[in-house]
């Protein structure tokens, strides 16, 4: 158990270390969030949208970030060479893990500014922001288990061609997208609130945990060959 | 169950006829594909459906064909070679 | 490797074939010849219930038997589930869109008579969608992978963690839509709508449909296998020569 842990927390380490150095990741998730954002900003002009609408944009940037910025997690092992390392001295639950808590991180500090950037172009009123916060972790949750199984699937198999991550995504990522529009909903409009969203809230914590149940138990099977 | 009962259908028309009472009748007279559709109590629709997975079935059936007649013609061409080719 | 015969029982698989397709014409007849009741809107299109609504139970079992089969195949390694599992989820395809277009059709007449709505958006409807983009997703996969043994591991993961996502999916979709389906929102139950005596084509009409999967499922099979022992024979030809 030890053994795993620091497995699982050496892998968290180097990955957040290589990341704060070079910031590729989080360049790139903050800078597509954000592109993407003031497209639909200036796509939709200044018309007010249904809150609705508000989530579904806000949630339908994140997904598409993610996408785009979180599957390079295993490309740059095979790249650098150090996918053998780490096959040879850790548990494949343990990789999984470390990645998955980097994504998950990654996903977060996203969370923070795209939402920052989303209240302000789009001109949302959040009445209840709490629920928002707690809305955006457990999607995040979800987001990053999937995205983080389906990148090593890829990289490990497909050597990484560019646009299969978001073939093989949103489709399996549905069910979460829809509870996590809905509860955002819930967030944005005063008359709403935790009571309405509590059904969403719990099918996000179910989704997350099933994803990750999966993703833990397939990763073996991709991981090693 | 019995047997009338099951047969009886004009009988009970009215339970289930209610159902639907308050969805909304378009109230224009149909025009173009929709007046054949709405012919004899739309049974064409039934028909178009039938049709669709079918025909639908058919082209299936018809592609798994192409690809066995490839298979059986390349299996054709190699079998003399693969009477000599192999050792045992 | 052996031969088609060990692995399909042809003996078995000819036998279901000619009952599958006596007991679907006994459908077909009984479906236009038996007497519904008149119903307000559905009239006729009610005998739709013997087609369009067992294209999903073949769906749902298509689904069942390649996520099955995908497991095994993780666990065994065996390429014939790979190949099972593959071709399951192609059939599966063929019966999702078949079941998509029929109820386009049903519904854009019957429901939506004078408009110009052809998409429901409805649960079920959104449900079939989603998983033929899943199983497109699945098939995009596999070609992109070239080591065979590789592609049918890592299609495997793929379709096994799409299938656990599947409860969640029919669960949150009616959820958020309305639908025409029956037993949803504000829709009389399937059994206050279907009279007792279309229950006698309805049932055997699932039956004989899941049926037919197994037919061409079992039969495109045999055709995969049959390409599996020509590749086979020509790399142990290509040995040989070398």
């Amino acid at each position: 158990m030890k053994a795993w842990l620091r497995g699982f927390w050496a892998v968290f380490e180097k990955d957040i270390k290589l990341e704060l150095r070079a910031r590729y990741a989080i360049n790139m998730l903050l800078l597509f969030a954000l592109g993407a954002l003031v497209v639909m900003a200036f796509a939709v002009g200044p018309t007010p949208l249904s809150a609705r609408v508000q989530a579904a944009l806000l949630w339908t940037v994140l997904l598409f970030a993610a996408a785009v910025g979180l599957g390079r997690a295993f490309i740059s092992e095979e790249e650098r060479g150090t996918m053998l390392l780490l096959q040879l001295n850790l548990r494949p639950g343990a990789v999984y893990a470390g990645k998955l808590l980097v994504n998950f991180a990654l996903l977060l500090a996203l969370n923070l500014v795209a939402v920052g950037a989303f209240a302000v172009l789009l001109r949302v009123q959040v009445a209840w922001p709490g629920l928002l916060a707690l809305t955006l972790v457990l999607g995040s949750i979800g987001l990053a288990g999937a995205t983080t199984l389906l990148s090593a699937l890829i990289a490990r198999a497909a050597g990484g061609r560019g646009a299969l991550l978001p073939v093989l995504l949103f489709p399996v990522l549905v069910p979460l997208l829809l509870s996590a529009v809905e509860a955002t909903r819930s967030a944005l409009l005063v008359a709403e609130g935790w009571a309405a969203a509590t059904d969403e809230l719990l099918t996000l914590v179910g989704f997350g945990g099933a994803v990750i149940t999966a993703a833990v138990l397939l990763f073996d099977y991709i991981w090693l060959d | 169950m019995k047997l009338q009962a099951l047969t009886d259908t004009a009988g009970i028309a009215t339970p289930y006829d209610t159902i639907w009472a308050t969805a909304a009748v378009p109230t224009k007279p149909p025009q173009g594909i929709e007046r054949i559709m709405l012919a004899e109590d739309k049974l064409y629709v039934v028909l178009a459906v039938v049709l669709i997975i079918w025909f639908g079935l058919i082209l299936f059936i018809f592609r798994t064909d192409r690809k066995l007649d490839r298979l059986e013609r390349t299996l054709q061409e190699r079998l003399p070679e693969a009477n000599t080719g192999l050792s045992s | 490797m052996a031969e088609t015969a060990d692995i399909v029982n042809l003996r078995r698989y000819r036998l279901i074939r000619n009952a599958v397709f006596v007991w679907l014409t006994l459908v077909v007849l009984g479906a236009f010849l038996l007497r519904i009741p008149r119903i307000h809107i559905l009239e006729h299109t009610a005998r739709n219930l013997y087609f369009h609504v067992p294209m999903w139970f073949t769906l749902m079992a298509a689904a069942l038997v390649s996520a099955y089969h995908s497991l095994r195949y993780l666990q065994s390694g065996d390429p014939v589930r790979d190949l099972r599992a593959r071709e399951a989820a192609r059939v599966g395809i063929v019966f999702g869109l078949l079941g998509l277009a029929t109820g386009i059709v049903w519904s854009r007449f019957t429901w939506y008579l004078g408009t110009s709505l052809w998409w429901n958006f409805d649960p079920k409807q959104s449900f079939v969608l989603i998983q033929l983009l899943i199983y497109g997703a699945y098939f995009v996969l596999r070609s992109a992978v070239e080591d065979p043994e590789k592609r049918g591991r890592v299609a495997a993961v793929y379709n096994l963690f799409a299938f656990v996502t599947m409860p969640f999916l029919l669960y949150v979709l009616p959820r958020q839509m309305e639908s025409l389906h029956p037993g949803a929102e504000g829709n009389p139950a399937f059994s206050d709508i279907t009279h007792p005596i279309m229950r006698l084509v309805f049932y055997p009409a699932v039956i004989g449909f899941i049926g037919l999967f197994w037919v061409l499922y079992t039969q495109r099979v045999r055709l995969a296998l049959l390409e599996r022992r020509l590749e086979m024979r020509k790399a142990t030809m290509l040995e040989a020569k070398s």
